[in-house]
C-alpha cells in the first residue's frame, strides 16, 4: 500500500500521526526526581480538591451529626459525673470499652475534635475563593444580547417608527428605571437583576464559616466549671476554689473575671399532692455578689434557667442537696470537726443522699463516718426511707470506723468516698439520728453529734465568648439562605434593528437563570408591554416559555403590518425552549 | 494508508477512584486528630490539677522559679488568724515570706506538713517567716490539724478565696498546696505546686535569704 504521510507540521520535531492520544510530557524523558515531585504535587493537588468538594463538605456535616449522638445517649463526664460512675457500676464490662473511644467526653474527643477541623478546612478551602468569585460575579456586567432573540424562552418583537438608537435608547432607560443592571452596544441593550442572590450566597457561606469560628473561639478562651456551696459559704473565681475547672487551651488564671458570690438562703418548692409530689416546682437561691474584689456588693435571685452573669461569665443552678452539720469530739476531748458536709443525693423522689465524714486529725485513731441523710424519714417495713425532698422530718444514719484513714500518705481521695481498708468499723448499733442528737463511740473514741442541716446548691460557671458571635453568624446565614431562594437572576435584552418602511423592528428576549418559583413570565410580559408602550410601538410576535401567553400580555399580532389596534386572537407559538443553560451564546458560562 | 491524527482526548475520569478518596479522607483525619489530642487545657491545664476534677495535686507538680530581676510583684496579705488576730504580711516586710495554701481535708497538704513545720522551726532565727493561707476549712479542723503536726507558725483563714483571688494577675496558685516563697522586697521569687520536700525548699529559702534586698 502506498503510505502518504501526513504532512509534518513545519516547526514540530516530534511525530504527531503515530502517538495517538499521547501527551507531550511523554515525548521528552524526565529526570525521576522531578516526576516524583510532580507526582507529590499531583497528589496533594488532588487531595485538596477532595477535601473541598462539596460531596466531602456534606460527608464531614453527617458525621458531626452522627458523632453527636453517643453525646446524646450516654451520659457525659463533663455534665453529670454521677451518672457515668452509675454507668460504670450497671455495665462494668462495657463501659471501660466505651471510655477508650471517649464515648463518655464525647465533645473533648479527639476524633470528634478531627471531624470539626475537617469539616472547617474543608469548608474554608471551598469558600474562600467561591468568596471572590462571587464577588467578582456580582459586580459583573450582564452578558453581550444574543443575535438571534427569538431563539431565548421567552421572546417578543415588534414595530415601532423610532430610529434604532433611540428605540434601544428608550427601552434601555425604562429598564434601568426598573432597577435592572444595563450594558448598551450599538443598537442592542442587555439588561440584567437579581445579584442579590449571589449576595446572599456568599452571606450564608461566610456565616457559615463564621460560625465554625466562633464555636473554635468559644472553646479555645472559653471554660467550663463546678462548684458545691453550702448555705452561708462564699468561693470566688479562682482555681483552687473550684471543684472541676475545664479551661480552654488559652485560658489563663488571669482571664477568669475574679467575681465572688455568697449562698445566702436557698429556697425550694415541691407539688405536694397527687401523682407528681416530690417534683420540685422552683428552686430559688438568693445570692450576694461582686464583681471584683472590694467592689460594691449586689443581691441575684438565682433560679434554674436564670443565670447570674457577672462580667459575660454564666453562673447557672444546676442541682441541689442538703449538708447535714455535725460535731465530733475525739476521744482526748477535743472537737476536731464542726463543719456541714455536702452528701450527694442518690434518689430524686425523696432526696436520699449519701457522705461520708472524715477526722483525720482526731485522737488517738482517725475517725471516719459513711451514711445516709434523710430529709423526711417514714419507716416503711422496718426500713427507713425519705419519701419528700423537703426536709420535714430529717434523719441520719451513719456508721462509724476508726484507724487510718490514707490521708497522710499524701495520695489524693475524693472527699465523697471513704477508704475503710485500713480501718476497723466501730461495733455501734445503727440509730438514725434527729437533729440534735449525739451518738456516742465505745471505748471512748469520742462522740458524732448531728447539730443541723444545711441546703447547697451546684453551681456551674461557663463563659463561653463563642456564643453571641454564633447566634449572629447563624442568623446572618439563614437570612442569606433565604435571600439567594427567593430572588432569582434574570436577563432581559432588546435589539433595534431597522425594517421595512423605515420602521424599526425591536426584538426582546428574557431568560430567567434559576426561575424555579415561576414568575419570571408575568414579569417579562408586564416588561414587554410596558417598553413597547414607551416606544409607541405595535406588538408583532410574542413567544413564551411552554404553554401560550399570560392573559395581560399584549396582544400577539400574527403578522407585520396588521393596523394598529386590531385585535386578532392571540396564537402564540408555543416554542420549544432552547435549552436556559445554553450559556456559551449568552457569554458567561456558570460558574457552579 | 493514511491515518488522521486522533485529536488528544481527555477522558473524565475521577480524581481518585473511591478507595483512594476513603483512604485519603481517613489519613487527613488521622493527622487533623493528632494534632488536637490535648486540645482541651493546654499550658493552663498542666499547671491546674483542678481541670483533671481533683482540687488538689500529689507529689510536687511543677515548680517555677524566677530570677531576681523579673520577679512579679506579690500583694500584701491580710486576715485573721486561726487564733483569732490580725495578721499583714506588710510587717514582714523586709524579710523572707513562704507562703502555703493548705486545707486539712487535702491529703498531699498533709503529707508536706511535717516538712514545713521542721522547716519552720529551722529558719525561725533567720528573718524568714512562714504564713499559711487555710482554704475551705472549718476553724476546728485546721486548729486540730495544727495540733496533729505541730505546726509553728500562723495560718491565715480564707475561707472566701480573697487571699487566692489577689494573686490572680501575679502568680496564683493553681491548685492545693501551693507554696509562694516572697523575698525581701515583696516580690515573688518561687512558686510550687503539690507537696513540697524538705530538702528543695530548705534549698529555695537559703537562696532567697541570701540575697541582698
Amino acid at each position: 500500500m502506498t503510505g502518504l504521510r501526513a504532512p509534518r507540521a513545519p516547526g514540530r520535531g516530534a511525530p504527531a500521526a503515530g502517538d495517538g492520544g499521547a501527551g507531550p510530557d511523554a515525548a521528552l524523558p524526565q529526570p525521576r526526581g522531578q516526576s516524583a515531585r510532580l507526582r507529590l504535587a499531583g497528589w496533594l493537588r488532588r487531595g485538596w480538591r477532595q477535601l473541598t468538594s462539596m460531596r466531602t463538605a456534606l460527608i464531614l456535616l453527617f458525621l458531626l451529626a452522627v458523632a453527636s449522638v453517643p453525646g446524646s445517649v450516654l451520659p457525659q463526664e463533663g455534665i453529670d459525673p454521677a451518672a457515668v460512675a452509675q454507668y460504670y457500676a450497671a455495665h462494668p464490662a462495657l463501659a471501660p470499652v466505651l471510655a477508650r473511644f471517649s464515648l463518655f467526653n464525647v465533645f473533648a474527643a479527639p476524633w470528634f475534635a478531627a471531624t470539626y477541623l475537617l469539616l472547617f478546612v474543608s469548608l474554608a478551602g471551598c469558600v474562600l475563593p467561591r468568596t471572590f468569585r462571587l464577588a467578582g460575579s456580582a459586580r459583573q456586567q450582564p452578558p453581550q444580547a444574543p443575535r438571534n432573540l427569538s431563539r431565548l424562552p421567552l421572546a417578543a418583537s415588534y414595530t415601532t417608527a423610532l430610529e434604532p438608537a433611540a428605540a434601544a435608547a428608550a427601552a434601555g432607560q425604562l429598564l434601568s428605571g426598573r432597577r435592572f443592571r444595563l450594558r448598551t452596544g450599538a443598537g442592542w441593550v442587555a439588561a440584567e437583576k437579581g445579584y442579590l442572590r449571589e449576595v446572599g450566597n456568599l452571606l450564608f457561606h461566610i456565616a457559615l464559616l463564621a460560625l465554625l469560628a466562633s464555636v473554635g473561639l468559644g472553646a479555645i478562651f472559653g471554660y467550663k466549671a463546678n462548684r458545691l456551696l453550702v448555705t452561708g459559704d462564699s468561693f470566688a473565681n479562682t482555681p483552687t476554689a473550684l471543684d472541676v475547672f475545664r479551661p480552654g487551651r488559652l485560658v489563663t488564671p488571669s482571664d477568669l473575671a475574679p467575681f465572688s458570690v455568697t449562698l445566702d438562703r436557698f429556697t425550694a418548692s415541691y407539688v405536694t399532692s397527687g401523682a407528681e409530689t416530690g417534683q420540685p416546682l422552683q428552686f430559688n437561691a438568693a445570692l450576694r455578689y461582686s464583681a471584683s474584689p472590694g467592689g460594691p456588693v449586689r443581691s441575684y435571685d438565682l433560679r434554674v434557667n436564670h443565670p447570674l452573669v457577672v462580667d459575660g461569665v454564666s453562673v447557672y443552678i444546676i442541682g441541689h442537696g442538703y449538708a447535714p452539720e455535725f460535731r465530733v469530739t475525739d476521744g482526748a476531748g477535743q472537737v476536731v470537726f464542726d463543719d456541714a458536709v455536702p452528701f450527694i443525693p442518690v434518689n430524686q423522689n425523696g432526696l436520699t443522699s449519701e457522705g461520708v465524714i472524715k477526722v483525720p486529725d482526731a485522737s488517738p485513731d482517725q475517725l471516719g463516718f459513711a451514711g445516709v441523710f434523710l430529709p423526711t424519714a417514714v419507716d416503711s417495713g422496718g426500713r427507713l426511707e425519705s419519701v419528700f425532698p423537703a426536709p420535714l422530718d430529717p434523719r441520719v444514719s451513719l456508721v462509724a470506723y476508726a484507724g487510718s484513714l490514707g490521708m497522710n500518705a499524701g495520695q489524693p481521695q475524693s472527699v465523697y468516698q471513704l477508704d475503710t481498708g485500713h480501718m476497723r468499723q466501730l461495733p455501734i448499733s445503727p440509730r438514725p439520728l434527729s437533729p440534735g442528737e449525739s451518738m456516742k463511740l465505745p471505748d471512748h473514741a469520742g462522740t458524732l453529734t448531728f447539730t443541723g442541716y444545711k441546703p447547697w446548691v451546684s453551681l456551674a460557671i461557663t463563659y463561653d465568648p463563642g456564643q453571641l458571635p454564633a447566634l449572629l453568624s447563624g442568623i446572618v446565614a439563614l437570612a442569606g439562605l433565604i435571600l439567594s431562594f427567593m430572588v432569582r437572576r434574570r436577563r432581559v435584552f432588546a435589539r433595534a434593528s431597522a425594517g421595512p418602511d423605515g420602521t424599526t423592528i425591536v426584538d426582546l428576549g428574557g431568560l430567567a437563570r434559576s426561575d424555579a418559583a415561576g414568575g419570571f413570565d408575568e414579569e417579562f410580559a408586564e416588561l414587554a408591554q410596558e417598553i413597547m408602550v414607551a416606544q409607541d410601538g405595535r406588538c408583532l410576535t410574542a413567544t413564551w416559555h411552554g404553554t401560550g401567553p399570560p392573559a395581560d400580555a399584549p396582544g400577539a399580532d400574527e403578522t407585520i403590518g396588521t393596523a394598529p389596534g386590531s385585535t386578532d386572537p392571540v396564537t402564540g407559538t408555543s416554542e420549544s425552549a432552547v435549552s436556559s443553560t445554553d450559556d456559551e451564546s449568552l457569554g458567561h458560562p456558570e460558574g457552579e | 494508508m493514511y491515518r488522521m491524527p486522533r485529536p488528544a482526548r481527555r477522558v473524565a475520569r475521577p480524581a481518585l477512584a473511591a478507595p483512594g478518596r476513603t483512604a485519603l479522607i481517613a489519613l487527613l483525619a488521622l493527622c487533623a486528630g493528632a494534632s488536637v489530642t490535648g486540645c482541651e487545657g493546654g499550658a493552663i491545664a498542666a499547671s491546674t490539677p483542678a481541670s483533671g476534677g481533683q482540687s488538689f495535686v500529689s507529689g510536687s507538680y511543677s515548680t517555677t522559679l524566677f530570677r531576681p530581676g523579673s520577679r512579679p510583684a506579690a500583694p500584701a496579705v491580710s486576715g485573721i488568724t486561726l487564733t483569732g488576730q490580725r495578721l499583714s504580711t506588710r510587717s514582714y516586710r523586709g524579710d523572707v515570706v513562704v507562703l502555703n495554701f493548705w486545707g486539712s481535708w487535702c491529703a498531699p497538704c498533709r503529707q508536706e506538713a511535717p516538712a514545713l513545720a521542721a522547716l519552720a522551726r529551722h529558719f525561725r532565727s533567720g528573718h524568714v517567716h512562714f504564713l499559711g493561707v487555710d482554704i475551705r476549712d472549718d476553724q476546728a479542723s485546721a486548729e486540730a490539724f495544727t495540733r496533729t503536726f505541730g505546726v509553728g507558725y500562723p495560718s491565715l483563714s480564707d475561707p472566701g478565696d480573697e487571699i487566692a483571688l489577689q494573686f490572680r494577675s501575679t502568680l496564683p496558685p493553681a491548685g492545693i498546696p501551693s507554696t509562694l516563697v516572697l523575698d525581701r522586697s515583696g516580690h515573688v521569687a518561687g512558686r510550687i505546686v503539690g507537696g513540697v520536700s524538705y530538702s528543695g525548699l530548705k534549698a529555695l529559702i537559703s537562696e532567697v535569704a541570701a540575697e541582698n534586698s
